[in-house]
């Protein structure tokens, strides 16, 4: 439903019965002060010979008075007259009396003589009924009953004099008004229907530049949503429908930067899945370039050369830490909640990486060392990112490293209850303005790792992230054999025990 | 044969190149292709079990779960899920040590053979047998081939430090903090004073190695 339609109809609904309540408050409260003006004027017509009158001819003694005026009633066309309604068009009185509502329209009043029976020698007078006897007994003034008779509203007012005895000792006052009286019910149109007519179209009228800049609003988000929320929508004054506006705006900002956010991810996410791509076919090509040379050596009958053999060993366990980096990579990309966070065994971890590596280190005759302590050393952290950082120093030593050298892990801790972490080798190592390079860096996304050769940047990178991840502290340095010393140191844990 | 390995693994040829595997290695391998929810008297009499964690019918950490409750053999997961939570997970329900694949088969039997020698390894004795080395920890005697050496209180307390750990590598840092005075001067230079000195009384027997970038380690050497 529309604003306006609503809105006219709430006023209607809300007037009408509140318009019809007043009347009959009105209504009612009329009709008591008729009642008394009757008792009134009844007794004083009564006092003033009325009573002489009626006993001398109780049997037709019957008075037609011209019905009192109310107080509230005046001379009609005098100063004071209740205002009607302007441009009044209702339908022309009978009376010649006035214009208001109950001005020259009183019936005359029919007085009746009873007897302390309540007997009438009138044999006009209606019937008396029990209520009617009771009432006035009971009250001993007077008593008074609405009826209809004939489909005419009937006013009977039961007197009691105040003398004892006769044949008039009750008066009935009896007024009749004809059925077609609009006492009961709305007053008339013209008293009512011009001002809720005027409040009405005062109220449709103000609510027009509201529905107007509505209608604004709902086109201009409509826009808005048209363009993916970029075009905005406009904010105007102080009130509800400004602050439906800006609630909008806040709606459509929040909105932009998710998409945003999206659009940044998946764009990420293209570019991993692009470079993962290329860096698992690169070391692909050449384990099937290794296996065509041996299949080829086997047809001729050539001897295998143990170089390709382990050079094939190599390109397939490069491959299974380039995945093992890649799902790392993706895990620290989506952030803490897949992090894992419980007690590693770093001994454990320490064995574990060299005997990862033992079979690729052992053909390129590197050997492959490490120290720990006699008890378990306990960290919390996760314990797949930790091995993989750990993982990735040590084959870094083992690919780059030279024949008959070594790489050594020391794991030692210290009585201020941090371990330190150092995987040494006395391969070529990296040169000083390299290395201190290396650690500005901030490895940043996808780019560290296609920059340096053979993937040795995502290496680098998730050991970096892990380090920093679990807030602990990496420190690349010259060995004292030549090569490389990497650093790890953290704090420990008390055993879960 | 050596010692029965119970080998669970769904895959056909993953699971028969380590049954060649382990059978190359002198174990003696028992392989079901399928997880089973195992209770008390099903499990076969086996040393260890090789237990892959991704498998049809029974999860392998159910599987593992259900072992728990009444058998105390040790389990070794191999997990494709380069995933922390499985590993922290199959640990915590009792697993003894895991794989990721893809892995050596060389890498396998060690970490099999790691695991099986493993009890023996946590006693502490009294004396220690390394080679023609017998050392009496609490007597503070050193044999070599029967013949008593003469030690000085740090080149013993060295010696019965990497006894303490045969075959392990014992760090220069830890020897330098734990075995030499503190009082006196104790670097690591110190230390390989020590060392050569101990390797000379105890010579021609070389079992004092030296670890590179690491320290020392006993090994039953014998005499070049």
């Amino acid at each position: 439903m529309k604003l306006r339609l609503r809105l006219a109809l709430t006023a209607v609904a809300v007037t009408v019965p509140t318009a019809f309540a007043l009347v009959q408050v009105e209504h009612s409260v009329r009709r008591r002060t008729t009642d008394e003006v009757i008792a009134e004027s009844t007794l004083a017509q009564m006092q003033s010979g009325g009573r002489e009158r009626c006993e001398a001819a109780p049997d037709t003694w019957m008075v037609r008075t011209r019905s009192p005026r109310p107080p509230w009633e005046h001379d009609g066309g005098g100063p004071g007259e209740p205002p009607s309604g302007p441009g009044n068009g209702g339908p022309p009185r009978d009376s010649p009396g006035g214009k208001g509502p109950f001005r020259g329209r009183m019936p005359p009043v029919q007085l009746f003589p009873f007897d302390s029976q309540f007997v009438s020698r009138n044999a006009q007078a209606p019937a008396l009924d029990d209520d009617l006897r009771e009432g006035v007994r009971t009250d001993g003034v007077g008593v008074r009953r609405y009826s209809k008779e004939d489909g005419a509203f009937v006013q009977d007012l039961l007197l009691r004099m105040p003398w004892e005895g006769g044949p008039c000792e009750y008066v009935l006052a009896r007024r009749v008004e004809p059925s077609n009286s609009p006492e009961v019910g709305l007053p008339p149109l013209n008293i009512w229907g011009v001002p809720t007519l005027i409040l009405l179209s005062a109220m449709v009228v103000a609510l027009g530049p509201v529905v107007q800049r509505l209608r604004r609003l709902t086109e201009e988000v409509r826009a808005s949503s048209g363009s993916h929320y970029q075009q905005p929508v406009t904010v105007q004054g102080d009130d509800e429908i400004a602050e439906l506006a800006r609630a909008f705006q806040e709606a459509r900002e929040e909105i932009q930067a998710q998409m945003a956010h999206q659009v940044a991810r998946e764009q990420t996410l293209r570019d991993f899945l692009a470079n993962t791509t290329h860096d698992v076919m690169t070391p692909l090509t050449v384990l099937q370039g290794h296996l065509a040379a041996m299949q080829q050596r086997l047809r001729t009958g050539e001897s295998l050369e143990p170089g390709l053999v382990n050079s094939a060993m190599g390109e397939a366990h490069y491959m299974a830490s380039l995945v093992h980096n890649l799902g790392a990579a993706a895990r620290l990309e989506a952030g803490a909640p897949q992090v894992q966070h419980a007690p590693v065994d770093l001994n454990a971890l320490v064995s574990r990486v060299l005997g990862r590596h033992q079979p690729i280190a052992r053909p390129r005759r590197i050997a492959l060392e490490s120290g720990v302590p006699a008890t378990t050393t306990w960290v919390m952290g996760d314990e797949t990112l930790l091995e993989q950082a750990v993982s990735n120093v040590v084959l870094n030593g083992i690919r780059y490293g030279r024949e008959d050298g070594h790489v050594a892990v020391v794991l030692e801790t210290t009585r201020q209850q941090t371990f330190h972490l150092r995987v040494i080798d006395d391969g070529p190592g990296i040169p000083d303005d390299e290395r201190s390079r290396l650690l500005e860096r901030r490895f940043r996304g996808n780019a560290a790792r296609t920059r340096a050769p053979q993937g040795q940047g995502l290496g680098l990178h998730i050991v970096h992230n892990v380090v920093e991840l679990h807030g602990w502290t990496l420190a690349l340095a010259p060995s004292d054999y030549g090569g490389l010393e990497v650093g790890f140191t953290g704090p420990l844990m008390t055993p879960p025990d | 044969m050596g010692d029965r390995i119970l080998l669970v693994e769904d895959d056909e040829p993953l699971g028969s190149q380590i049954v060649g595997h382990l059978r190359g290695a002198g174990f003696d391998p028992v392989w079901w292709r399928e997880g089973r929810l195992l209770v008390a008297g099903e499990l076969p009499d086996v040393s260890l079990v090789v237990l892959d964690l991704m498998l049809p019918g029974t999860y392998g950490l159910d599987m593992l779960k259900a072992l728990r409750t009444f058998s105390e053999v040790p389990v070794l997961i191999l997990s494709a899920r380069n995933d922390t939570l499985d590993k922290v997970r199959a640990l915590k329900l009792g697993a003894d040590d895991y794989m990721t694949k893809p892995f050596w088969p060389e890498e396998l039997v060690e970490r099999v053979r790691a695991r099986l020698r493993r009890p023996t390894l946590q006693k502490e004795q009294a004396v220690v047998e390394v080679g023609p080395l017998r050392i009496d920890l609490q007597g503070h005697a050193v044999q070599v081939r029967g013949r008593p050496v003469e030690l000085t209180r740090v080149e013993f307390g060295l010696l019965a430090a990497l006894a303490r750990r045969p075959q392990e590598a014992v760090t220069r840092q830890w020897l330098v903090e734990h075995v030499l005075d503190p009082e006196r001067e104790g670097t690591e230079r110190t230390l390989d004073v020590h060392v050569s000195r101990l390797r000379r009384k105890l010579a021609p027997v070389k079992c004092v190695e030296t670890v590179w970038g690491v320290g020392y380690r006993l090994v039953p050497g014998e005499d070049a």
